[in-house]
């Protein structure tokens, strides 16, 4: 490239550059059972904001395991129970891309 | 910003940053063992429409400090993955991922991520260091191989995870002892795609496994049996009667999958367990007993129906870069 930052490997080798695409963490946690977690991320203002959510310690074959809802609405991030349903924990990763 | 660090791309995206964290390549999980892979076929039944996807339970563990992000590479590229289950015990972490199929060889690879201060170890002196303004927190350390993606956004599968036409439900007036399935519960033909760039044999994908089915196909058999019990001249004098009745019940329960192919990511299904249970009766006291017996393997895990179907997001990176 003729211009932008290369990073290199100690070997020599090209580890990272601004060619890349990346998505930052900008939050992970966890939500109990049945919880309700609203969190807002006023550096993520004006980017693109995706919430990756994993269900931890569910037994798949005995139960209905339901996921919690998640929102999100510009800078905030909101998990809680859909309506009338119970909800497994869960892990939530939040990434955004600029 | 006043003070700090920033490296934008060519695109004008903020790709390093002293307020956020990028992602690190933390390592392999290791492969500790599998199921021996089951439900090739639906247990104790042996007649039509029998064959089902069959799935593998391969078990991973791996140690971090934080939540993984985790990505599978598979080996084999025409089977369906994705991880059902996480727990962790302190810093172990356990990964249980389905893979389609019956067969333990091909496990995929499962490349794990964390957040730069949760990687250590490294003696190499060579690189990109980004701090946070408190001095101690890493945002950016080139020395664990920052994650940079190739393609993300969010998928769901279908509703209907069967490839027979139309959701398996319950119908009567079959005869008595009929136990032949009419509805295909495989998942080949069942999902739903979004484009990806790159060569998709070097794609890794993170993609949590939420949605989740389970459906069954009821038969109900029966039949009436009348005979005479006095006659005279050719005349029946005396009439009685029998009822019998049976139910052949054939239940899948399915886990949301991925796969990946040239230039796409589908979101499908994998059948995860599966029964077939027979039953068959008659009315007391007759003369023509001799109900059918009956079988059962496993149990439904709940009424039909699909749960969980939204979409999650996914991000799908080169894993040739990593490991």
């Amino acid at each position: 490239m003729s211009y932008g930052l290369n990073v290199y490997k100690a070997d020599g080798s090209l580890g990272f550059s601004t060619l890349d695409i990346v998505w930052m963490q900008i939050d992970q946690f966890t939500v109990a059972a049945n919880a309700s977690v609203a969190n807002t991320y006023p550096e993520v203002s004006g980017m693109t904001v995706i919430a990756q959510m994993q269900m931890i310690n569910d037994p798949p074959a005995s139960q209905e395991a339901y996921a919690p809802e998640v929102i999100v609405s510009g800078t905030t991030v909101s998990v809680a129970p859909y309506t009338s349903k119970t909800s497994e924990q869960v892990i939530i990763m939040v990434l955004a891309q600029d | 910003m006043s003070y700090g660090f920033a490296a934008i791309n060519t695109s004008g995206q903020t790709i390093i940053s002293d307020e956020m964290e990028n992602l690190h390549f933390l390592g392999k999980a290791t492969l500790t063992g599998n199921d021996g892979g089951n439900y090739g076929d639906f247990p104790g039944y042996g007649g039509a429409n029998d064959t089902l996807d069959g799935r593998v339970i391969f078990t991973y563990t791996i140690t971090a400090t934080a939540p993984p992000l985790v990505f599978i590479k598979p080996s084999d590229y025409n089977r369906w993955h994705a991880i059902i289950t996480q727990s962790n015990s302190g810093s172990t972490w356990t990964f249980d991922v389905i893979a389609s199929g019956t067969s333990t060889s091909d496990a995929p690879e499962l490349y794990c991520f964390v957040n730069a201060n949760s990687t250590s170890g490294t003696t190499s002196t060579h690189g990109l260091v980004v701090w946070k303004p408190d001095g101690t927190t890493r945002t950016f350390d080139s020395r664990y191989n920052p994650l940079a993606i190739s393609d993300g956004g969010t998928l769901a599968p279908p509703l209907d995870p069967t490839d027979g036409s139309g959701l398996p439900g319950n119908t009567s007036g079959h005869s008595w002892n009929y136990a032949t399935n009419d509805h295909d519960f495989r998942s080949t033909t069942r999902y739903t795609s979004s484009a990806v760039t790159g060569t998709y044999s070097a794609l890794m994908f993170a993609a949590p496994s939420l949605a989740q089915a389970t459906y069954k196909r009821q038969m109900e058999g029966y039949k009436k049996s009348t005979w005479c019990c006095a006659s005279c001249c050719g005349h029946c004098l005396c009439s009685s009667s029998q009822e019998h009745w049976s139910t052949a019940m054939w239940w899948v329960m399915y886990r949301n999958t991925f796969r990946l192919r040239s230039g796409y990511m589908d979101a499908g299904w994998t059948n995860y367990a599966a029964g077939y249970s027979f039953s068959s009766s008659h009315e007391g006291g007759g003369w023509f007993g001799g109900g059918g017996g009956s079988y059962s393997s496993g149990s439904m895990p709940y009424t039909a129906k699909t749960i969980n179907l939204t979409s999650n997001a996914y991000i799908i990176a080169d894993a040739t870069r990593y490991g």
